[in-house]
C-alpha cells in the first residue's frame, strides 16, 4: 500500500465555536457538531481535488451525544414537547452529517463511541482496501457540568480532525502505531 | 491472499415478536404484528401509544438485559467452537444505549450505580463483552438507523483483516419517553401503527429489541449464511429527511455488490429498511428503482411487525434475511394492505416459500443521510 499520511490536522474548543461565523445554521447547531465542523473546516480547499463519494469521514464521539441528550430532556415538559431540532442532534452521527452536508461528502461515515483509538486504524483499512481515497478524522468531546455531575467526568469541549491521504502528497506519514488522534494532532500543532 | 469468509455462525433475538429466534420465525411465517397499545405512552405527550414492545423485566437497566438475552441465546446456539477469547471481537450497536437512565437522573429519580454507566454506550459494551467471554476487539458504533448494518460490515472487517476469530454483533435499543417523544416532537409516527409502503402510511412505530449475531471466520464454523458484501454512503442533502432522488442509497448499494463480486441480476430478495414514513419509502423505492430497474426482486420490510428498533433493527431485520435464506422462504410486509403509488411492485405482502434463494440485499437508512447496505449468501 501507498504510504499513509496525514495532509492536515486541526484542533478547536468551545471558545473558537463562540467566535465562529459560519452562517445561521451553524449557529442552530449543538456544541458538539459545531465543533466538529470547525476542526474539519481548514481542510476544504483539499476536499476540492477528491471526488466526493471516495471520502470518508470516520468520527469519534468520547461521551457520545450524552450533552445535547440532556439539554433536549429538559425541554420535555415544554408546551409542545421538547424541541424536534434538538432532538436530531441526539445521535453522535448528526455531526458526521453536518460535516457531509457542508462539504458535500457522500463516502462511508463510519462512528464511534468511545475512544479514538479506532479511527486511525479503521481510516487506514478504508485507504488500504482502496474504498476511498482520503479520510476525515475527527475525534470530539463535549461533557457540561450536568454531565460531568452525572457521570463523575471532567467538563470539556474540545475537537481534533486530521485528514488522511495516501499516494504522493506532502505530510506526516502515519504508521501502524498511531493510534492516538489528540496526541498527533497536538504535535503536528506545535511544529 | 483471500481474505477469509465470514459466517453468520449463530444468532439470538429478543423482540416484539417475542422472548427469542423461534417466536420471531413463527411470527415471520404468519406475518404477526407484534406493534400493540402501551399504556406507558398513554398520554397526549405522545403521538400514539402504538408500540414495538418486548417482554423484558427491568425498568432500571432495559438495555443490558435486552442485549444480554440475546447474546445470550446466540452463545447457547453457537455450540461448541474452540476460539481463545482474545480471538473474540465484540461490536456494539445503539442510538441510545441506556437512556432510561437520562430520564431518571433528570427527574431525581434513583438507578442503580450499573444503569448509570450503561448510559455511557461504551461502557455497556464492555460490560457486555466482559460477561460473555469476548476480550478481543471491541467497538461501539453509533450511526443512527444503520448502526446494526454498519456493525456487521465492522464485524466483518475484523475478521477479514485477521484481527479476530469470531465477533459478537450485539444491536440494541429500548423504548423510552425520550426516543418517543422525539418522534412526536418531530410529527413521525403513525398514530394507528407503522404501514410501511402503503397508501395511507404516515410514520413508524417506535420498538425495542436486543439482537445478536455471532460471525466467525468461514473455515471455523460449518457451512451457512455467509456476509459477502458492504457499501455505505452519506446523502450530504439533509439531517432529517432522506435525498428524494435515493442516490445516496444507490451508492452504498452499489459499493455492497462491489464487494460482494455481484451485479443486481443476483439478488434474489431485498429487505428494506421501510420506516413506514412517507419520504423514506419514496427514497428506496427511488434507489431500487435506480439500482433495478423494472425489474426489481421480491422486497419486504418488517417494522410493521417489530417497530423501528433503531440501533438494533440493522441486527435483527439481518437475522430475519437469514432466517429467509436457511429456511427459504419470502418474509411479508406486516400491516401493508394497498401498495402506494411509485412503490415496486415486487413488494412481498403475506410471506410464502420460495425455489431458490441465494443472495440477499439488507438495506439501512438513518438520520443525518447515512445509508448502509449488506448482501448475504446462502453458502
Amino acid at each position: 500500500m501507498d504510504k499513509l499520511v496525514i495532509t492536515a490536522s486541526n484542533i478547536v474548543n468551545a471558545d473558537d465555536a463562540r467566535t465562529a461565523r459560519l452562517g445561521t445554521r451553524f449557529g442552530r447547531m449543538d456544541l458538539m457538531s459545531q465543533l466538529a465542523l470547525l476542526a474539519v473546516e481548514p481542510f476544504a480547499p483539499q476536499f476540492e481535488s477528491i471526488a466526493r463519494e471516495r471520502i470518508a469521514i470516520c468520527l469519534a464521539a468520547r461521551t457520545s451525544s450524552l450533552a445535547t441528550d440532556a439539554e433536549y430532556w429538559k425541554g420535555r415538559d415544554n408546551t409542545g414537547g421538547p424541541s424536534p431540532t434538538l432532538f436530531t442532534y441526539t445521535l453522535p452521527s448528526a455531526a458526521l452529517g453536518e460535516i457531509a452536508i457542508r462539504h458535500r461528502i457522500t463516502g462511508p461515515p463510519l462512528c464511534f463511541v468511545g475512544s479514538s483509538e479506532v479511527l486511525l486504524p479503521e481510516a487506514a483499512e478504508l485507504l488500504r482496501l482502496r474504498e476511498v481515497d482520503a479520510a476525515v478524522c475527527v475525534s470530539v468531546n463535549v461533557v457540561t457540568p450536568t454531565l460531568a455531575d452525572w457521570l463523575a467526568l471532567p467538563n470539556s469541549a474540545s475537537a481534533c480532525a486530521a485528514l488522511l491521504r495516501t499516494g504522493d502528497v506532502a505530510g506526516r506519514a502515519v504508521g501502524e502505531f498511531d493510534r492516538d488522534l489528540e496526541a498527533l494532532c497536538h504535535y503536528l500543532g506545535a511544529q | 491472499m483471500p481474505e477469509p469468509r465470514v459466517t453468520f455462525a449463530s444468532f439470538g433475538a429478543i423482540t416484539a415478536a417475542g422472548p427469542d429466534v423461534s417466536s420471531l420465525l413463527a411470527a415471520l411465517r404468519t406475518n404477526t404484528s407484534g406493534l400493540r397499545a402501551n399504556e406507558r405512552f398513554n398520554s397526549p405527550r405522545f403521538q400514539s401509544n402504538i408500540v414495538g414492545a418486548a417482554l423484558r423485566s427491568s425498568d432500571d437497566n432495559p438495555a443490558y438485559e435486552l442485549a444480554n438475552t440475546a447474546l445470550a441465546e446466540a452463545r447457547k446456539n453457537l455450540g461448541a467452537l474452540a476460539i481463545a477469547p482474545e480471538r473474540i471481537g465484540f461490536v456494539l450497536s445503539t442510538t441510545k444505549a441506556n437512556i432510561e437512565t437520562l430520564e431518571r437522573l433528570s427527574d431525581g429519580r434513583p438507578c442503580s450505580e450499573r444503569a448509570r454507566r450503561h448510559l455511557q454506550p461504551e461502557l455497556l459494551a464492555e460490560d457486555l463483552a466482559f460477561a460473555h467471554g469476548a476480550r478481543g476487539p471491541r467497538q461501539t458504533i453509533s450511526t443512527a438507523c444503520t448502526s446494526g448494518t454498519v456493525a456487521l460490515q465492522q464485524g466483518a472487517k475484523l475478521i477479514q483483516r485477521g484481527a479476530a476469530d469470531a465477533v459478537y454483533v450485539v444491536g440494541v435499543d429500548h423504548l423510552s419517553a425520550f426516543v418517543v417523544a422525539g418522534f412526536t416532537a418531530l410529527k413521525a409516527i403513525d398514530p394507528v401503527g407503522s404501514r410501511p409502503f402503503d397508501r395511507e402510511r404516515c410514520g413508524l412505530s417506535p420498538g425495542e429489541a436486543g439482537a445478536a449475531i455471532v460471525l466467525v471466520r468461514g473455515d471455523l464454523a460449518p457451512a451457512g449464511i455467509e456476509l459477502i458484501g458492504w457499501g455505505s454512503s452519506n446523502d450530504a442533502n439533509h439531517m432529517t429527511g432522506p435525498s428524494r432522488d435515493g442516490s445516496g442509497l444507490a451508492l452504498a448499494i452499489r459499493g455492497a455488490l462491489r464487494t460482494a463480486n455481484l451485479t443486481a441480476t443476483d439478488i434474489d430478495y431485498i429487505n428494506v429498511h421501510g420506516t413506514g414514513t412517507p419520504y423514506n419509502d419514496a427514497m428506496e423505492a427511488a434507489a431500487l428503482r435506480t439500482i433495478f430497474g423494472e425489474t426489481c426482486p421480491p422486497v419486504s420490510g418488517q417494522k410493521g411487525m417489530l417497530g423501528h428498533t433503531l440501533g438494533a433493527a440493522g441486527v435483527v431485520e439481518s437475522i430475519v434475511c437469514t432466517l429467509a435464506l436457511r429456511e427459504q422462504f419470502l418474509p411479508g410486509t406486516p400491516r401493508l394492505s394497498n401498495i402506494a403509488d411509485g412503490m415496486p411492485s415486487s413488494l412481498v405482502k403475506e410471506p410464502c416459500p420460495t425455489a431458490r434463494l441465494r443472495h440477499v440485499l439488507k438495506l439501512s437508512t438513518g438520520f443525518g443521510g447515512v445509508n448502509c447496505a449488506l448482501v448475504l449468501r446462502h453458502g
